[in-house]
């Protein structure tokens, strides 16, 4: 099949898919007990105004009614006026968007930089020292509580070093090249927090891949042929052993991206997405949280699409069948 | 604001940067005595801002950064009694007519005079628009508002009410005429600093007047030169920076580096201590307003038996609640819902349930139950909890383990805080576990927790003579006579057990130590960021 063709299709799956999320989310928001009019009125509220609030919002229309209007308003590119804030949707995410698509993105970066080699090493002196103390490392990193972690590096690297600022983006009152250093800055702890949970899966599938591609045929072939050590190990070896990483790599983007980053955000007051659902889950804000999970749908769709192009071209066995 | 392309940017093209990049250093430890001039005061809080409309927002950073911006017309005392803020004098001519006599001379920060005119403006306008906030609830007997000077607003009421000037003076900010009026409803008006396509700026009336907004991250206020209502005419703070950290324990961190001058909300019982200890940093403590409580659901039958709610009066341990949950930081108010902080209505002869489970059982043997072969009753009750307040996810244990030594089951059901307030709502509960913020004028309070149409009536409680009783207090105008009166309510409440008052907790705000001049209100509404404290304090060097 030829790439454009397997593009489209995948394209098409994507959108399926989107549309699943859309309707999930949309009807899971409208059974959850609570009553979103109490999320931006007093408890006291009069039942007109609980009424007219609800009216005003389109939330005492059937529910298929509201349903139908909120796919025209999506077509249309409208993800709707936040209950609680009053902003357009799609203003509130854009804000936040980049500022975890920079957390996950650094994390990420980190992590594959220095996952991979790590578990080349580890494979390279499988059952040695080394080895033993890389695996504790990683298995310990995933077992971490993310919370726990960031309040720890703030405590140490923020109160007791000073190093690194406590909690959010960027420092006010800067402009230009000091205010990139500042957000360098504080995008050091709690890109530090991800990369400490999530390096040990990397370390570990790297080193087991390895040590059963270092097992095959070719690479006992390509060592009796006199290449070098280094050579088969990085060049041929772990070709194939990165075939699982690109797949993990997608996977951990879309489960940092969808869930890890609520809690990082929180405990380094970091001003992304996932503060803003955590934000929006306990004020009822159905706009937002729509909006919210459309967009994590559609980099979910698109990383996994990503994914799946790359490790063809990885793998020529995947791009020929 | 932010600048989202260039992040995506720096998103697409990030390179590792693991140098420890430059960090802002800490502020100095409080030197001699010297006062640092035009200081910058940095303030913690939870919560990003919601509404920038005073009479619509309801969270804790909604108000307190409105309230620096939209003065009240009535603030609070330490010793609970309603103070002078705005409105130098306040009162009823008679039954039905009330007034405000405000400050003469005060200005908003655009430069247009604050007169009785928005004074009446707002009043108005809350009563036809109906806003979502707090302050419509204060309106009930409110008919309409008056300038009859500059400086005079008259008040009618649609029936006698003694609450309502103090509490609509003391609950609504006052707002520019001239900035809502042309918005049209201000049940709908933003106020998010724009205006119909031009960008204008806040106008305040306050010691500050808001400037910058970095959503996720600061809010940035200003001095207004001009503040009447402060010593010296001069706020001595430049400036005010609010600080969002969502996780209190950051703030915590954030204000032992100094990267923070004050945390606005108040500190959970168990950092109260470590903080107090620790050098540079000074806990106030704030008289609480209000109290956490049980109510006992009389819609249900046994419930609505008075020796059964008398039998589970008995079988909580309210002191070990109080030492082992609050750590000491929460005091008795007798089983009374009159607070002590209200020193003129409290009542101190109102004694606190016992903790006596034998005399539970005994008062359920005699109410007609039989205990079965292991000491168990065929009772059964669902407590509802909201499992975002902490404090009383720990307590409720206690409760239910003190009702199982008197053979009562207990079956504790810790919600979501939207699925609570829900089943609160709806009825849907046989005992109701929470906390009443601020309770700050018993007639009206009592009106709202035991009148038969109270909204927050959770006891379904509907006694004729209470009801009598409260109804009285509300038309009663003079002090010495309301007091007998409430205090005659607050003890049918608690020998009917109508409301079973666990505690009124004492609060706790931290601050840097080379600030002070703090003025301490009650309730956490108030506390040290009330608008006369925050423009009070100073910076020594």
């Amino acid at each position: 099949m030829s790439l454009f063709l397997f593009v489209l299709r995948r394209f098409g799956r994507g959108l399926l898919t989107i549309w699943f999320a859309v309707t999930v989310t949309f009807l899971m928001l409208r059974l959850l007990p609570g009553d979103p009019a109490l999320a931006i009125a007093s408890p006291n509220m009069t039942p007109e105004i609980r009424a007219g609030l609800l009216t005003q919002y389109g939330l005492d229309e059937p529910l298929p009614v509201q349903y139908v209007k909120y796919l025209g308003q999506l077509l249309r590119g409208n993800l709707g006026v936040s209950f609680s804030q009053g902003v357009d949707v799609t203003d509130a995410l854009m804000a936040q968007l980049p500022w975890t698509l920079l957390l996950v993105g650094a994390a990420l970066v980190v992590t594959v930089i220095l996952g991979i080699p790590l578990g080349v090493l580890a494979a390279a002196k499988a059952g040695g020292v080394l080895d033993r103390v890389v695996q504790i490392v990683a298995v310990t990193g995933q077992s971490l509580f993310v919370p726990s972690v960031g309040i720890l590096l703030l405590y140490v690297f923020g109160l007791q070093l000073g190093w690194f600022p406590i909690g959010g983006a960027y420092t006010d009152g800067t402009y230009g090249g000091e205010w990139y250093l500042s957000v360098v800055a504080h995008l050091v702890l709690p890109c530090l927090s991800l990369v400490l949970v999530q390096l040990g899966a990397y370390v570990l599938t790297v080193r087991s891949t390895l040590i059963e591609a270092l097992g095959e045929d070719y690479v006992t072939l390509a060592r009796a042929n006199g290449l070098p050590h280094r050579r088969v190990l990085w060049k041929h070896a772990l070709r194939n052993a990165l075939l699982p990483t690109t797949t993990l790599i997608g996977l951990q983007i879309c489960l940092y991206l969808v869930g890890g980053v609520i809690l990082i955000e929180t405990v380094y007051a970091y001003p992304g997405i996932g503060r803003g659902i955590y934000d929006a889950v306990v004020r009822l804000d159905f706009p937002v949280l729509q909006g919210a999970f459309l967009l994590l749908a559609v980099v979910v769709v698109v990383v996994n699409m990503i994914t799946d192009i790359v490790y063809g071209l990885l793998d020529p066995r995947v791009k020929a069948s | 604001m932010p600048r989202p392309r260039l992040v995506a940017a720096l998103a697409a093209t990030v390179t590792i940067a693991l140098l420890p990049a430059c960090a802002p250093s800490a502020p100095g430890a409080a030197g001699g005595g010297k006062q640092v001039t035009d200081p910058t005061l940095t303030i913690a809080t939870t919560t990003d801002v919601v509404n920038y409309n005073p009479l619509i927002g309801n969270s804790r950073s909604d108000y307190w950064i409105t309230n620096l911006m939209y003065p009240h017309l009535l603030s609070i005392g330490p010793d609970g009694e309603k103070a002078p803020e705005l409105a130098r004098k306040w009162g009823y001519v008679d039954d039905t007519t009330g007034y405000y006599e405000i400050q003469p001379g005060m200005k908003w920060s655009d430069g247009q005079p604050l007169t009785a005119k928005d004074v009446a403006f707002t009043l108005n306008a809350v009563k036809r628009d109906a806003p979502a906030g707090t302050f419509y609830g204060q309106l009930t007997n409110f008919a309409s508002a008056t300038a009859v000077s500059d400086t005079r607003v008259e008040v009618t009421l649609t029936q006698p009410d003694s609450s309502l000037i103090p509490e609509i003076g003391f609950w609504g900010n006052v707002v520019p005429q001239h900035v809502f009026e042309p918005a049209g409803s201000v049940a709908k008006f933003a106020n998010d600093g724009t205006t119909a396509g031009t960008t204008a700026e806040w106008v305040s009336a306050g010691p500050y007047v808001l400037k910058t907004v970095q959503r996720g991250q600061s809010y940035t206020l200003e001095r207004v030169a001009d503040y009447p209502l402060v010593e010296g005419g001069k706020p001595k703070a430049a400036e005010i920076v609010y600080r969002v950290f969502p996780d209190v324990n950051t703030e915590i961190l954030a204000l032992k580096n100094g990267d923070v001058d004050v945390i606005a909300n108040t500190l959970p019982p168990a950092q109260v201590k470590g903080l107090r200890g620790t050098a540079g940093i000074t806990v106030e403590e704030v008289p609480g307003l209000g109290y956490s409580h049980m109510t006992y659901n009389m819609n249900q039958p046994d419930l609505a038996k008075l020796q059964v709610r008398q039998a589970l009066a008995q079988t909580v341990d309210y002191d070990a609640v109080r030492r082992v949950v609050l750590q000491g930081q929460a005091v008795s108010t007798g089983s009374s819902p009159l607070m002590p902080v209200l020193k003129d209505f409290y009542d101190k002869t109102s004694k606190e349930y016992s903790y006596d489970p034998e005399a539970a059982r005994e008062l359920l043997t005699e109410a007609g139950y039989q205990a079965d072969g292991s000491g168990s009753f065929p009772l059964s009750f669902r407590l509802i909890y909201s499992l975002q307040d902490p404090v009383t996810t720990q307590w409720a244990t206690l409760v239910k383990d003190g009702a199982a030594k008197a053979g009562v089951a207990i079956e504790l059901q810790g919600l979501e805080r939207n699925t609570y307030l829900a089943k609160t709502d709806a009825g849907d509960f046989d005992i109701y576990a929470g906390n009443f913020a601020i309770m700050d004028d018993p007639a009206t309070n009592m009106a709202l927790t035991y009148l038969p149409d109270g909204a927050i009536n959770y006891s379904y409680v509907d006694d004729p003579e209470l009801t009598s009783l409260i109804q009285r207090a509300r038309v009663t105008f003079e002090r010495e006579d309301q007091v007998p009166i409430l205090r005659e309510a607050a003890k049918k409440v608690r020998d009917e057990v109508y409301d079973n008052v666990m505690y009124t907790q004492n609060l706790y705000v931290a601050h840097r130590s080379e600030w002070s001049g703090f003025t301490v209100k009650p309730s956490e509404l108030l506390s040290i960021v009330n608008p006369i404290s925050l423009a009070s304090a100073t910076k020594a060097e």
